[in-house]
């Protein structure tokens, strides 16, 4: 069984956690300011939120008047 | 019940936005706008603010009776809306009460200080965004019901850096010769080394570092959210790199007029030097407006250079990122650092300034929307009174003092009721438009002389002049908008990046951040004036 440490996960987190002694933490703590899993999913959403809202505005600024 | 309570604060806050909505609707509020000059944004209030009520109150009556879950429904909608809806509040009382507000104080302010306080600080909507949440996170602290929503923030900050690429087209850049673009190239690469290299001196972290020198090589806030996934910045050094950016910027809006005036530089000099020199594209508009208020070349060379660094963006991304992935003793290849570190937000980007440049949104010669349409419309026509007004002008002779080019101008808009190219020439549109656009410029420098006292123009044949030539100035309504949906990405987005900035944070980042960006920025500023004195004599447009 691989080793484990406790961090301190916050008040959203419930307190502590215990993790592998080899994670990355800094990946952990920067996926603790995001709602994504990961920054891959981040952009992707993003980008295509983005492309939807530029077709709505397109729609109604330009297509439909 | 318990749940009901736990969701008060998002039914609160719906419940206020309800009333403001049904209020703002009413017109009672029409006087305080007209005086906040927010009033052309009241049914844009009333939308949001009705729009928003409704999703709060529908969220929080589910949340009151759905039990938690980890469904993405959950996760990215119903335990983020309260969060989502305190930061919207936030901005839009930033957007439509205290950046007015600000800007009315400075003015009142203004004839007693001798300045106005919010240019010269540069108080819109970014710093106070980021002040607001600095503030609300070391004072009352995040509210839990926000928490989560917070974390959208650097999510819908990306949001805000696609949309940006709506806002240019390539024409712009093709305006400036392949010698101008080398030229901003190499300031903007060579800032960047130069950052890395005193950050390295100085011994600051790599994120640091690698954040700050995007801010200081290419612009202000946007540069420095495109590489802050790229180098792993931490909000406070997101922060704390737009602060040096905006100090620097202030002091160079100063500076810069004064050093330019007393070197001799003529408009297309400063406006270079200014585009080069100076990060912030508003702070760039006020010192070219600074410089000269009656030339208009000064600003739009000094714009245009300032936007030609932005789309240095991409550029600098990959720079940073093989650089990041090497101090951090990576192996990279050609595949990791273009496929797997490139940020697909940053691909977004250039998607949207793709669908630009080939006039999706706007002709594709737009500049921010704005765009030149000399064609024959009706539209564009001066009124038949004006027409009568410039007539029996010319006939009396009353316009005098103008150059040949420019009394042609004026003739040609007698004759044709509006500018254009010329009639026989409708064929060829390049040509018609060039004669068209010519005409323009001459008549706008009928204007910048009358204003400069050079010439005295009779006051209805300056109007008729005046209105000729905004008739052929058109602005998009799809970039306006889409620039407006960047603005609130933004603004949402840097309101919560200043709630993950604790004092702690801002004390262990120290004062080098600020020193490295002063030397670097400094460096920058004099190199470039001397390129652009011993380079740029006058014409760098095509």
């Amino acid at each position: 069984m691989s080793k484990k440490k406790t961090i301190d996960t916050g008040s959203e987190g419930k307190g502590q956690m215990d993790i592998s002694v080899d994670a990355n933490t800094e990946e952990l703590e920067e996926r603790a300011l995001s709602v994504f899993n990961s920054e891959r999913n981040e952009d992707l959403t993003a980008l295509v939120l983005c492309l939807a809202t530029t077709f709505i505005v397109l729609l109604f600024t330009k297509w439909l008047v | 019940m318990t749940r009901t309570q736990e969701n008060m604060p998002v039914f609160i806050m719906s419940g206020i936005l309800l009333i403001y909505g049904f209020i703002a609707k009413s017109g009672v509020l029409l006087p305080m706008m007209k005086y906040l000059s927010t009033h052309k944004t009241m049914d844009l209030q009333v939308t949001m603010c009705l729009l928003l009520a409704g999703i709060g109150l529908a969220g929080a009556i589910i949340n009151s009776f759905k039990e938690k879950g980890t469904s993405i429904f959950d996760r990215f909608f119903l335990q983020p809306l309260g969060g989502i809806i305190f930061l919207l509040v936030l901005a839009m009382f930033i957007r439509w009460y205290a950046e007015p507000m600000v800007k009315i104080w400075s003015k009142a302010l203004a004839p007693t200080l001798g300045f106005a306080i919010y240019k010269v600080l540069n108080l819109n909507y970014v710093v106070l965004g980021l002040l607001v949440g600095v503030v609300v996170t070391n004072t009352i602290g995040i509210p839990k019901f926000a928490g989560p929503g917070v974390k959208c923030a650097r999510f819908v900050l990306k949001m805000g850096v696609i949309m940006l690429g709506a806002r240019y087209s390539f024409a712009e850049l093709a305006k400036l010769g392949v010698y101008s673009v080398w030229l901003i190239g190499i300031f903007v690469l060579g800032t960047v080394f130069l950052v890395l290299w005193l950050g390295k001196i100085f011994k600051q972290p790599k994120t640091m570092t690698g954040v700050l020198s995007a801010g200081m090589g290419v612009c202000g806030v946007s540069a420095t959210v495109a590489v802050a996934p790229v180098v792993k910045a931490k909000s406070e050094e997101m922060a704390y790199t737009i602060g040096t950016i905006l100090s620097f910027g202030i002091i160079c809006m100063f500076v810069f007029p004064t050093i330019g005036k007393m070197a001799g530089m003529n408009p297309v000099q400063f406006g270079a030097w200014a585009g080069t020199g100076i990060l912030n594209s508003a702070q760039v508009a006020a010192a070219a407006l600074a410089f000269d208020a009656v030339d208009i070349k000064t600003l739009k060379v000094a714009e245009i250079f300032n936007i030609t660094r932005v789309l240095f963006l991409p550029i600098i991304v990959l720079v940073l990122a093989t650089w990041f992935g090497k101090e951090s003793g990576q192996k990279l290849t050609f595949k990791t650092v273009v496929i797997d570190k490139f940020p697909i937000f940053i691909l977004g980007f250039l998607l949207l300034f793709g669908m630009s440049s080939a006039g999706l949104f706007s002709p594709p010669q737009h500049y921010k929307g704005k765009f030149i349409d000399v064609s024959y419309n009706d539209r564009t026509q001066v009124t038949d009174d004006e027409w009568i007004t410039l007539d029996s002008a010319l006939k009396e002779g009353k316009i005098t003092g103008l150059s040949e080019t420019q009394m042609a101008a004026v003739n040609d808009l007698h004759k044709q009721r509006q500018i254009a190219g010329n009639f026989d020439e409708r064929d060829n549109k390049a040509v018609f438009d060039k004669t068209g656009r010519a005409r323009m410029t001459q008549l706008e420098g009928i204007l910048a002389a009358d204003k400069a006292k050079q010439i005295k123009l009779d006051g209805d044949v300056k109007g008729v002049i005046k209105h000729a030539v905004k008739q052929v100035h058109k602005k998009s309504k799809t970039v306006t908008t889409l620039t407006d949906c960047m603005i609130w990405f933004f603004a949402f987005g840097l309101i919560g990046l200043g709630m993950q900035i604790t004092k702690k944070a801002i004390f262990q980042a120290g004062s080098w951040p600020l020193i490295i960006g002063g030397i670097s920025g400094i460096v920058k500023a004099t190199l470039s004036f001397f390129v652009v004195l011993w380079l740029v004599k006058d014409v760098v447009l095509n």
